[in-house]
């Protein structure tokens, strides 16, 4: 099977410069036939890296240990849905992945659009078949998953024990599904560029893919900090490491873009600068990409490193200096008439919106490069760490707060001051009830009040939309409040949506300030019976925990927690020992709560004395995250969805098009 | 944003923790590593050096890479200024852009603009606007209707 998958990636590299080729003459000449081949080569593509990945897998399950893939990444033992994650726990599998991804993607878009957007299909295929054979070279001759070792060893040494966690199987698909699908808009974007036929039609053609790759990169990103929070064992879920951040980094992009176009669509104003996002949200995914991938930058993701990093820089050079160079040649073409109605405006409130989160972005990026900086500059080699984003992105983040509180209070085109006024008395209100009831119950921490304060405005604001417009939904239609409700939301899914996300976004503020502000930890060295406190909680030690799995050993303690006197439950922190010969690995213990978390950590444990150390944290309100994120992700889903009004909308403006034409 | 923090622990979110195995300050990890750097602080505070004395003395073992920020002076304090310096000049920009547009909204719109479609429809086409028949306009009207009815 490996010679086969071997063979399977050298004939889909062969036919996806084909497609490369076909599609290039196929748009030069007018070639039907040629692009139609092209065509044709995308869906070969897509079968052949789908038979190699499958063959990987079967290599996988069959133990093959005589490849050294295989053998670094698995071992006998390894639980099945492992050892299908087996095939992104190492270099050139996560590689084979992202191409797996990269070419269902192209073969979608390729079927979608067998009638639609003829024009630019020739280029958007040139594009995804270049970017698919830079990853085909990469799994060819450089991260090769089939390389055969000189002898079979008996067992593999399995995989890093950190990434096994249900998270860590589905986070990297979620990041992939998104970092790649940004490849869409991206393909999208070129061809609207080099055809010229820069009308909206390539933004309208990829909206759902942007949120779809939008959608997963966020879903990535909240799994991920997941996963550092119940595997880590630091209590905390986000450390600023350089590969979070080069996923943060085109999520923040593609978030302006997602608000910034909606102004192209009313205004036809932002057209360069909505290309402009477009572009750095795909090149930004790449560059996260590299980073994760060459080690340029050492983290704790980077589990691999190789010789890829120039192939990557070099195709991220390239990549930036053909789209910029195309934007550059069509920037007459561009030029669009920018009126403004009013300066309160809700596209007064989205440009600023726009600066903020391309502003984050940079900062983010800023950070996360310095150290290479300082280095060139000064050859001294430096950390940006938590306490540099933690300082940096909080007064950025608390403007975009702001900003999501006021921005769905102003109108489009020309918002009145006086409507404006009357709009936003209920949520400063809320505002200021919340300032006072939290300086009532002690709270002090300048930035949580102003952070939980600006979350009531939003919350207030946000459920006020819904309010209102079901509310003149009524009016209209004599329907009950809940019929009108769904009736108004449902009609205008984009719309309500985005307003969904924006309460799973405050939900996510409330939690990181209330686990950041108000966290609490406490660390004790107990014999059985002993006990320990902090926050509200009680922990005794009861007694040891001790289990035997196929896979590893553990070893750890049974600690009961109460709560006032009153048992609530029972946690068993402690490590696990794994007999392919890894590091052992912590293995923390959670009470949840929607108050809070008790987060329980054995650091150490001394058999001979029977003295066990204990780390515990609380963490205030840090459900509140997964929560908001949870919903976020599900505002995102459903301003997806197929929308009444922009159907109408869309054949409206056709329609004015063809009556303009005819007079 | 932070809980309160004493001296010791101050000290500790100042340095990142060289175990290797995760990209965290010593205040943050939690293994042995973290747990000798944390008491080794404990000893010194208790020792009589304070918290400036104690980080200097970690910077020249180990070098600026054990802080977990760049110091805000010199060439690192770019790294603190430029978001915010970028952030200024672009709102700055951004601001004057915006009341560019706005004085532009304010004038009447160029002559034949308000069919800015056809106008460009004419363009792409290389043709001119011809006149709509009747039954050019009976079928536009029909849709129209169709459109609202069935919305």
């Amino acid at each position: 099977m490996a010679g086969f998958g071997t063979l399977c990636l050298f004939v889909a590299l062969a036919a996806s410069g084909w497609a490369i080729i076909a599609s290039f003459n196929g748009w030069r000449i007018q070639s039907g036939e040629l692009v139609l081949s092209a065509e044709r080569a995308v869906y070969a593509v897509c079968g052949l890296v789908v038979l190699a990945v499958a063959s990987l897998e079967y290599c996988i399950f069959t133990n093959r240990f005589d490849l050294e893939y295989v053998a670094s990444y698995s071992n006998r033992d390894l639980p099945t849905a492992y050892k299908v994650a087996a095939l992104w726990a190492g270099q050139a599998g996560s590689i084979l992945f992202w191409l797996l991804i990269l070419v269902a993607y192209a073969a979608a878009i390729v079927a979608l659009n067998r009638r639609r957007n003829r024009p630019l299909m020739p280029l958007v295929v040139l594009t995804l078949a270049v970017v698919s054979t830079f990853f085909l070279v990469l799994v060819n001759f450089m991260a090769r998953p089939f390389v055969q070792l000189a002898f079979t060893p008996a067992d593999g040494n399995g995989m890093n024990p950190q990434l096994q966690n249900p998270f860590m199987a589905i986070h990297p698909p979620c990041l992939y599904l998104g970092y790649v699908g940004l490849t869409i808009p991206f393909a999208f974007a070129l061809a609207a560029l080099v055809t010229g036929k820069l009308n909206d039609t390539w933004f309208r053609s990829t909206r759902r893919w942007t949120i779809f790759a939008w959608f997963f990169l966020g879903t990535g990103i909240l799994l991920g900090g997941w996963w550092a929070y119940v595997e880590l064992g630091w209590g905390g879920y986000w450390a600023w490491d350089p590969v979070e951040n080069a996923s943060l980094i085109p999520w923040l992009t593609c978030t302006a873009f997602l608000h910034s176009v909606m102004i192209e669509e009313r205004k036809k104003m932002l057209r360069v600068w909505n290309l402009t996002l477009v572009i750095l949200s795909f090149l930004l995914a790449i560059l996260g990409t590299f980073i994760t991938r060459s080690g340029i930058i050492s983290s704790v993701h980077s589990f691999t490193k190789s010789e890829i990093g120039p192939v990557f820089a070099g195709f991220l050079g390239l990549a930036t200096t053909v789209s910029l160079g195309l934007l550059f040649y069509r920037l007459p073409s561009l030029k669009s008439e920018h009126r403004l109605d009013s300066f309160v405006s809700r596209e007064s409130t989205f440009l600023f919106n726009n600066l903020l989160l391309v502003g984050a972005a940079f900062a983010v990026l800023w950070g996360t490069i310095f150290p290479i900086l300082s280095e060139a500059v000064r050859g001294v080699k430096i950390t940006v760490g938590a306490p540099f984003f933690n300082e940096v992105m909080v007064p950025i983040a608390l403007g975009l707060v702001t900003l999501a509180g006021i921005c769905p209070v102003i109108a489009w085109r020309r918002g009145s001051p006086r409507k404006l006024l009357e709009k936003i008395q209920g949520p400063v209100m809320a505002m200021i009830g919340a300032v006072a009831a939290l300086l009532i119950v002690g709270i002090r921490d300048v930035y949580a009040i102003v952070a939980f304060a600006l979350s009531a405005l939003v919350l207030a604001t946000t459920l006020m939309e819904f309010w209102w417009g079901a509310r003149s939904r009524q009016k209209v239609t004599g329907q009950r409040f809940g019929a009108a409700l769904w009736s108004l939301v449902d009609r205008n899914k984009r719309r309500y949506g985005g307003f969904v996300v924006h309460l799973g976004f405050i939900l996510i503020i409330i939690g990181i300030t209330g686990s950041t502000a108000f966290r609490q930890e406490a660390v004790a060295t107990l014999q059985r019976g002993e006990s320990f406190s902090v926050g509200r909680y009680t922990m005794k030690f009861e007694d040891h925990a001790n289990h035997d799995t196929p896979n590893y050993e553990f070893a750890g303690a049974k600690v009961a927690i109460y709560n006032d006197q009153e048992r609530v439950g029972e946690l068993i922190p402690g490590h696990n020992f794994y007999k392919a010969g890894q590091d052992p690995s912590t293995e923390v213990a959670i009470h949840y709560t929607l108050r809070d978390d008790l987060y329980l950590i054995l650091t150490g444990s001394d058999v001979q004395t029977g003295q066990y150390t204990f780390k515990a944290y609380l963490n205030p309100l840090i459900n509140w995250i997964w929560i908001g994120g949870g919903i976020l992700m599900l505002g995102s889903w459903f301003a997806m969805l197929p929308d009444l009004r922009e159907r109408k909308r869309t054949v409206e403006e056709r329609l004015a098009t063809v009556e303009a034409h005819v007079g | 944003m932070s809980a309160d923090l004493n001296v010791q622990q101050q000290v500790e979110s100042q340095f990142m923790c060289y175990c290797g195995c995760a990209n965290l300050t010593v205040r943050a990890c939690s293994c042995g590593t973290a747990d000798q750097i944390r008491a080794d602080i404990a000893r010194r505070l208790a020792g009589g050096e304070s918290a400036d004395q104690v980080v200097a003395a970690y910077v020249a073992q180990h070098g600026e890479k054990i802080r977990s920020a760049p110091t805000k002076e010199g060439f690192s304090l770019l790294a603190w200024t430029m978001p915010f310096i970028l952030l200024f000049v672009a709102g700055a920009v951004l601001v004057l852009l915006v009341r560019r547009w706005k004085l532009a909204g304010l004038l009447p719109l160029p002559a034949g603009s308000g069919s800015q479609t056809a106008a460009r429809l004419a363009t792409q086409t290389g043709g001119t606007a011809t006149p709509p028949s009747d039954a050019d306009r009976r079928i536009l009207a029909r849709v129209r209707r169709e459109i609202d009815e069935s919305h």
